[in-house]
């Protein structure tokens, strides 16, 4: 299965959500693979302590295969190659997790047959290789976007997915609406693609990210006025979200605001939980729902 | 108030989910089995809440309350509650729809036998009866507003063909119930030497005065109902006494019979509502059907039935039948409730029925119909306080404010309940039928809170405030404590340890009155609260002088001054600018506001004295 990771803004926690998303469904037994289609900035081998990946690889990178044609694109098998000590040694259990990075240095480039097609390959041979393929696209409408539109119509028997990633804010939900929805959104070059609206627009789910959650108790600190105004607010947003068509009925999973997360973008193991103490268990928790769901045809049954 | 509606609401919510949601599907039935009544009670439990009160609403999964939702969550996750309550709402349609159509409001397990061991038959079980028709509206009418909002969210087709036909079953169904009640109205006719005439004679007679000047009199308070019966009521059950009422000596009756009324005529409409099926109730009205009956109706005049447009072209017509005989009812039984100039026949407890029977229950529901009449002629605060001492002295009497160790007969109104007879019933084979009615506890929570939102007068509606916390705390111990409908009710026992019963079963019957009265309590506590003159003259006064002083702070103090005195006196007129927003809607806030204010303009003039050296 593919599934595009987009959102309207930067600093959505896109990145850092979907390979935790990744990362969590290898270690629930699945093999994953990710594919860093962030041309213009490919810095996914950060999040998985890569050293010699940090913004990308020297050469053999996903800009490489797709602009140049080389063979084929570099691959990094995490369980072997990161720098974290977590992160070192597959655990028993867990499935394959393999990284696909950019090319160090090099920027976006446009959509021309050549590469849509080298795109289809990349794609269809990661699909049959792995279970969950992960396509982590660039903020905004890109030229990223516009190239796996045009592959995914050509490949109508591979099941793709979309998580647009926005945070619980104002700006952030009218972004997110308008990245699907709006001109030149995904739904509208979509269809100038060739693709059926109504099956898009099925397969295309939102997440909320860095989520303050009221009721949780990290809001301790909060003064009581503090809490009663953001509970207004929240009220508020959700209307937003519901005339935005960004509600309830079309979202996957809620990540909370994480201190952790807020201050470095890495990979959550239960080790930041349960022995180190820094991160939340109900993030672990939320992304581990959300690797599950993202799979679970049951989850992608809308009203 | 003691009453939390929304933890209240939620914490049943969560019980009912549990209890009702099982192996994928809706599970009908507690305590008195499954029958067109208890079925819709239960589901009322949760769609009244979601009805009335915008923060339960579940038809838009988008904007639906978070604790709302998972109170719900045996159901399923956000978008699968709405669904799977769909589901519940069509199947309890389709299993009371006959095979040809036809929609049943049979009593079903609600019927018992006069005497019991007596064994009643099918065809009996079968016979319509008002409170079925009158749930059926409500919940109906609770559906269409559902439907309405939950058809433009779904885009799925399967979904939408679902809603679709829940929404043309429940339409069908409301178009049978409302002329089910047409048919069961009843108009009963007597002459003042009649028993029955007697004792509707006894009742308004408090001050023991002449028949004859009391019979004249009587006449003449009802002449203008008497007219609109004669003239007004022409189609359904009700309309072929009129020719009788103009008769010199007459007396009559007016309200719902048990059922269908024994000849009624059937109703003409071109809606699909299948067979009307022959009456057999005697014709006369039934004080406890009357009631039930008034409050359906008066859901399908309500101002959401309205403004969501709920009924078409057809129902609107019966809807219009429905509230003549609603108004004429209701002013019926205010008028003879507080006839005379002296003791109001319903200050004499108990009430009693012209057929001789005699309960305070029947005060109860008297009472209701007084208070709706009093809304729609806008009676002062002391007639309506009048009637406050009524419920007051009820909750005595019914042994809910005054207790008593002996298990003694008042306690037969709490369990097993009154049982009064159907009149007819018998006709078709069979014993005759009795109702019971166990929901004294419940009715007078909800008509206390009721009428506590009508008072305008502070020390009353505490009063009644007061007395609507000491009954929410009889029926919190009436809650089922254990097994599977634990948080549920009725466990009467739990009140009256004297009872030595003990309930295993929720019964949907209580539950569904105790949530009505949380949804009332909701209703009052979102009313805008209630605004005492004298603290508005006490806030005004207050705000004079603060405002006074700070204005002379401002022109005395110093211009060059530290920057903490600078932010204290801009502070102390934020402040004071609160008080004054808010002196009209809260005088007691903007009193409290400028309390603080004057005492911290105190410390500065204070601090100044100091200085100089005197106090």
């Amino acid at each position: 299965m593919l599934v595009f990771a987009t959102s309207d803004k930067g600093g959505t926690g896109r990145t850092v959500t979907s390979s935790n998303v990744a990362y969590r469904h290898a270690l629930q037994g699945g093999d994953c693979c990710y594919l860093d289609f962030d041309f213009g900035s490919p810095t996914s081998g950060a999040i998985f302590d890569l050293p010699g990946a940090f913004a990308g690889v020297p050469e053999e990178g996903l800009h490489s295969y797709l602009v140049d044609g080389v063979a084929a694109p570099r691959r990094i098998d995490i369980w072997t190659e990161s720098e974290r000590d977590v992160l070192r040694g597959r655990p028993a259990g867990a499935g394959r997790l393999t990284l696909f990075p950019g090319d160090r240095g090099r920027g976006e480039f446009q959509a021309h047959p050549g590469i849509v097609g080298r795109c289809i390959d990349l794609l269809v041979r990661a699909d049959e290789e792995f279970d969950l393929v992960i396509v982590d696209l660039s903020a905004g409408r890109s030229y990223a976007t516009e190239i796996v539109l045009a592959a995914t119509a050509a490949l109508p028997g591979v099941k793709a997915r979309w998580l647009v990633f926005h945070r619980w804010t104002r700006q952030h939900i009218i972004a997110a609406s308008g990245l699907v929805h709006g001109n030149q959104g995904i739904l509208e070059s979509g269809v100038q693609h060739g693709h059926d609206p109504a099956a898009l627009k099925d397969a295309i789910r939102f997440v909320r990210t860095a989520v303050v959650d009221l009721a949780s108790p990290d809001q301790a600190g909060l003064r009581p006025e503090q809490l009663a105004w953001l509970d207004v607010c929240n009220g508020r947003l959700q209307e937003l979200a519901s005339r935005h068509k960004v509600g309830r009925t079309t979202v996957l999973g809620e990540i909370p605001l994480d201190p952790v997360l807020q201050w470095q973008e890495q990979l959550l193991s239960n080790d930041d939980v349960w022995l180190h103490r820094t991160a939340n268990q109900r993030t672990v928790d939320a992304f581990d729902e959300l690797a599950k769901k993202v799979v679970d045809d049951s989850a992608w049954i809308g009203l | 108030m003691q009453i939390q509606p929304r933890q209240q609401l939620l914490d049943i919510w969560r019980a009912i989910a549990r209890l009702s949601y099982a192996d994928g599907g809706w599970r009908f039935g507690g305590r008195d089995g499954t029958n067109s009544i208890s079925d819709a009670e239960q589901l009322l439990c949760l769609m009244a809440p979601a009805t009335e009160i915008p923060l339960f609403r579940l038809d838009n999964p988008d904007a639906a309350n978070r604790d709302v939702l998972d109170a719900l969550d045996a159901l399923g996750d956000d978008i699968q509650v709405p669904q799977r309550l769909m589901e519940a709402l069509t199947s309890y349609i389709k299993r009371y729809t006959a095979p040809d159509g036809t929609p049943s409001f049979s009593g079903g397990s609600y019927f018992r036998p006069e005497f019991e061991g007596e064994e009643i038959k099918i065809e009996q079980r079968e016979l319509d009866v008002v409170d079925s028709f009158s749930i059926s509206v409500t919940l109906m009418l609770a559906i269409l507003g559902f439907t309405q909002i939950f058809r433009q969210i779904v885009t799925r087709p399967r979904l939408i063909e679902q809603v679709i036909e829940l929404e043309t079953r429940a339409s069908q169904r409301l178009t049978a119930a409302m002329v089910g009640l047409l048919r069961s109205f009843s108009v009963n006719v007597f002459s003042a030497d009649e028993p029955y005439g007697r004792e509707l004679l006894r009742t308004v007679n408090q001050e023991r005065r002449p028949t004859l000047q009391v019979v004249e009199e009587l006449r003449e308070a009802l002449r203008e109902i008497n007219a609109r019966l004669r003239d007004d009521v022409t189609i359904g059950s009700g309309a072929a006494e009129g020719s009788e009422l103009d008769l010199p000596n007459r007396l009559f009756e007016c309200g719902w019979s048990w059922g269908l009324v024994t000849d009624a005529p059937q109703i003409e409409t071109t809606s699909e509502v299948g067979v009307q099926r022959a009456g057999v109730a005697q014709n006369a009205p039934y004080l406890y059907f009357t009631t039930v009956a008034l409050d359906a109706i008066q859901a399908l005049s309500s101002e959401r039935t309205r403004l969501l447009g709920l009924l078409d072209e057809g129902q609107l017509k019966l809807a219009q039948a429905l509230q003549l005989r609603f108004e004429l009812t209701r002013s019926y039984w205010a008028t003879v409730a507080t006839f005379g100039s002296a003791r109001w026949p319903l200050e004499d407890l108990p009430w009693r029925t012209t057929d001789g029977v005699e309960f305070d229950y029947f005060s109860l529901l008297v009472s209701g119909m007084v208070v709706q009449n009093m809304v729609a002629v806008r009676a002062t605060n002391a007639d309506l306080t009048r009637v406050a001492g009524v419920l007051d002295e009820l909750a005595n009497r019914s042994r809910i404010t005054r207790r008593s160790s002996e298990r003694e007969p008042a306690l037969d109104v709490h369990h097993p309940g009154l049982r009064f007879v159907l009149e007819g019933s018998e006709s078709v084979g069979g014993p005759r039928l009795a109702w019971t009615v166990a929901d004294i506890s419940p009715l007078l929570l909800k008509r206390t809170l009721n009428l506590a939102s009508l008072l305008s007068d502070g020390t009353s509606r505490s009063r009644l405030l007061d007395l609507s916390g000491e009954l929410w705390k009889h029926l919190q111990e009436r809650l089922i404590a254990d097994g599977p409908p634990h948080g549920l009710w009725d466990q009467p026992a739990g009140a009256f340890p004297q009872l030595n019963v003990k309930m295993t079963e929720a019964s949907w019957y209580y539950t569904k009155r105790v949530v009505d009265c949380l949804v009332t309590a909701a209703r009052v506590i979102n009313e805008p609260p209630l605004r005492s003159e004298v603290l508005a003259q006490l806030a005004a006064e207050l705000l004079n002088e603060a405002d006074h002083l700070y204005d002379r702070e401002r022109l005395n103090g110093s211009t060059y001054s530290g920057q903490s005195l600078r932010e204290e006196l801009k502070q102390i007129g934020v402040e004071l600018e609160r008080a004054r927003t808010v002196r009209r809607e809260r005088p007691g806030v903007a009193v409290a506001v400028t309390q603080e204010v004057l005492r911290r303009l105190d410390h500065l003039s204070a601090a100044r004295r100091a200085n100089i050296g005197r106090s």
